[in-house]
């Protein structure tokens, strides 16, 4: 048995030998998402925009030769044990650029191996501060939680009227505590009252802190938590008729979001890289892909909503061909040289990048839910001086 | 597996063994110096050696004395925090403790003492728990140590604790295993060290666990694990030998933590869950639940699984034209599920049973090798 078992595997291994080559020469770009666990939806649907535009612009000219965008995909399981590995699987298939990942925590622990390796990485929604500081080989093309959280902060506070907010966090995420931070901070700045929580990894039952946040006279319920939690907090929220609106981040832009609100009538307002309706073309062609492609489609939740982060995937991909043209080569080394003076006009707006390989971006999206048709509606622009 | 140390018989075995694993380490050396640093095979083998590690701590407590304790990831994550508080650069404080002004802690050690401080803290930890836990038996006690872990984790997530354990926030930028490699004056590597030395941290520490286990304390643990009441009969301390056991073993997980944090160069309470303790049971399952052999071999085997081997089946694949079905990603989690299933319940003695690395190159008597 062990040996049948174990020419198997042999067997298996030689599968990936068989791949077909194509007559152009090959560039890899590597995907560096999670596929599984918290963040699996999110990471999907960034990976989404990535395959949409490798469908969309396939080859690409570097120097006089035409090359073949080949992705590469390696899943770090949302989780900061399992990044390493997938890291380095990118890094010894020889990908010339790799993107991502979605989620920060995966992003910092895989960098000192793309680092070791000389490869540049693009961050994709990767918020924290921390992921592009003291480093010159990642960059990023959305905007930062400090950013984010100044801009809740402020239209809590001026638009929607709020004096006292309740900032509810995973313990444990240092997404959820480091927007939070900041939201506390520009909203105590501002003259406000902030009363923070936190809840324990896997909890489903948050009757309590919204009983809490009520009994505080809380104006807004701040929860930039991942999308499974906020899905709970919608649905038990309108449950107890709850007063005040809810606000987030950009992790709660997504349709499964959309879907719980519907029907309800709790107030949803979150800040987010892109509206739909921004780029009609981009909205177009992404949805008739979706509809076309099941497995896509399924990726997507199962409908043609377009969230922010596919559209953000789009454009990484596209900041990544633009590396690879201007750097006249598929070495990772030039592209990383090239990367700094790269600009680019995304679907998400224009794309240039500061001294610390941030793309320097003044205004988010702010959407809220229309409770009746399960959509996301555009309210405002945002910026911040 | 018997004292072959004393049995005059069973010496060249042994001493087999010794050269083997001897030539092992020298071919994972000369492999370094001689492959791209960028191979697959030396995180595999990086992380194998850390799993190793805490398989063989967790075989000591589970396979030996016969204690289920569900607890490792929680003492991997003490020493996983004491070994990143005590390293991370004095002028890096600023930038990684970011919400906390610095940190609390304005010293560093020196990666071997951290390492040894990370095991410390760990068996502090495991000691104190001990003495209510370990009045509990069987599910019980499986039930308390996994209740612990979880707890841990919580308490250094707090953040109140933030000035020592950053809250939330990762810890990152201590010294990693590529900082082991031998540099010159331009910063060019010379002698490659990043895969060598977590084998030889690990080595060290499992022969100190194998030369426990032969000892006079194994012995003891081993009556124990195999009747408690006759073992107490013949004048064994439970209390005493049992709260060792915990001890000890907890003391290597968290050695076997540190070097996880060393891997994944940053450390984030988040990541140490039941499902990394799950982890390990299996790699100890796999191997041989009492076969120090066995969890190491099995180790290897499941990270180069989960990490490499099985990577290709995230993605699509093409032979010839043909599209084969149902390669996608995500699919390798539920191909790597189906061989974890079918080795518990067909293979339920794992690759080695109780067999050591000697008893294979000993002549198989009639009634087998026990």
């Amino acid at each position: 048995m062990r040996k049948i078992l174990s020419a198997l595997l042999v067997l298996a291994l030689l599968v990936p030998c068989f791949a077909v080559a194509d007559d152009l020469p090959v560039v890899k770009i590597g995907v560096f998402e999670p596929a599984s666990g918290d963040s699996g939806a999110g990471g999907k649907q960034e990976t989404l925009g990535m395959q949409y535009a490798n469908q969309e612009t396939p080859t690409v000219t570097i120097g006089d030769t035409e090359y073949k965008v080949e992705l590469v995909y390696a899943d770090n399981g949302s989780s900061t044990d399992k990044a390493p590995s997938a890291a380095q699987q990118l890094v010894s298939q020889q990908v010339s650029v790799a993107l991502g990942s979605y989620g920060s925590a995966v992003s910092i622990a895989g960098s000192l191996y793309f680092k070791d390796a000389n490869i540049p990485v693009i961050g994709v929604t990767c918020t924290n501060p921390q992921v592009t500081l003291n480093n010159n080989h990642y960059f990023r093309i959305c905007f930062l939680d400090p950013f984010q959280g100044t801009v809740l902060a402020n239209y809590a506070f001026k638009e929607l009227g709020a004096r006292t907010a309740y900032c509810l966090a995973e313990l444990g995420n240092d997404y959820d505590v480091g927007l939070s931070t900041y939201f506390q901070q520009e909203f105590e700045k501002l003259g406000g009252t902030v009363i923070s929580d936190f809840f324990p990894t896997g909890n489903s039952d948050f009757t309590s802190y919204l009983t809490n946040a009520t009994m505080f006279n809380a104006d807004v319920f701040f929860c930039p938590v991942s999308i499974a939690y906020s899905t709970q907090i919608l649905q038990q929220a309108a449950a107890q008729n709850v007063t005040f609106p809810i606000l987030g981040g950009d992790t709660l832009d997504s349709n499964v979001v959309a879907n719980a609100a519907k029907g309800t009538n709790v107030k949803v307002v979150i800040t987010t890289f892109y509206q739909e309706g921004a780029n009609p073309t981009f909205d177009t062609g992404f949805k008739a892909w979706l509809n076309s492609n099941a497995e896509a489609m399924t990726n997507n939740g199962g409908n043609d909503m377009i969230s922010a982060v596919s559209a953000m995937g789009y454009d990484a991909y596209y900041t990544a061909l633009e590396a690879l043209k201007a750097a006249g080569s598929t070495d990772s080394a030039a592209v990383m040289a090239a990367l700094p003076s790269v600009t680019l006009t995304g679907v998400s707006g224009a794309i240039q990048f500061d001294e610390t390989g941030d793309a320097i971006r003044t205004s988010a999206y702010v959407k809220t839910i229309n409770t009746e048709t399960g959509d996301w509606e555009f309210v405002a622009e945002q910026t911040v001086e | 597996m018997k004292e072959f140390a004393s049995d005059k018989k069973s010496r060249v075995p042994a001493f087999l063994s010794f050269v083997v694993i001897a030539l092992f380490y020298l071919a994972v050396f000369i492999a370094e110096q001689h492959l791209p640093a960028t191979s697959m095979l030396f995180t595999v083998l990086k992380k194998g050696a850390t799993y190793a590690l805490v398989a063989v701590s967790m075989n000591l407590l589970n396979g030996f004395t016969g204690i289920f304790s569900l607890g490792q990831a929680g003492f991997m994550l003490i020493g996983a925090y004491t070994y990143a508080i005590f390293t991370i650069p004095l002028e890096q404080r600023e930038s990684v403790y970011q919400y906390f002004q610095g940190g609390a802690v304005h010293f560093t050690v020196p990666v071997p003492v951290a390492l040894i401080f990370a095991g410390l803290a760990a068996a502090f930890f495991a000691f104190l728990i001990g003495l209510p836990v370990l009045r509990l038996k069987s599910d019980y006690l499986a039930i308390a140590t996994l209740g612990f872990a979880e707890i841990i984790r919580a308490i250094f997530q707090w953040n109140q604790l933030g000035p020592i354990t950053n809250g939330s926030n990762m810890l990152r930028m201590f010294p990693n295993f590529n900082d082991f490699n031998i540099r010159n004056a331009s910063g060019e590597v010379t002698v490659y060290l990043s895969t060598t030395i977590p084998f030889i941290i690990a080595g060290v520490c499992i022969a100190l666990i194998v030369l426990l286990i032969h000892s006079g304390y194994g012995r003891a643990f081993k009556a124990i694990r195999d009747d408690e009441i006759a073992a107490e009969a013949m004048g064994i301390n439970l209390a005493h030998h049992k709260q060792l056991a915990f001890s000890i073993s907890s003391f290597f997980a968290g050695v076997g933590g540190a070097m996880l944090a060393m891997y994944q160069t940053t450390v984030q309470a988040k990541s140490f869950t039941s499902a990394m303790t799950y982890e390990i049971l299996l790699i100890v399952v796999i191997g041989g639940v009492g076969s120090v052999t066995g969890s190491v071999f099995s180790s290897f085997l499941f990270v180069a699984c989960s990490e490499w081997w099985l990577r290709f089946l995230d993605e699509k694949q093409m032979i010839g034209t043909f599209e084969v079905p149902l390669l996608r990603n995500g699919f390798r989690l539920v191909i790597f599920s189906l061989i974890i299933m079918i080795v518990v319940l067909f293979f339920r003695r794992g690759i080695m049973g109780t067999k050591e690395l000697p008893d294979l190159f000993r002549r198989k008597t009639k009634e087998g090798i026990k």
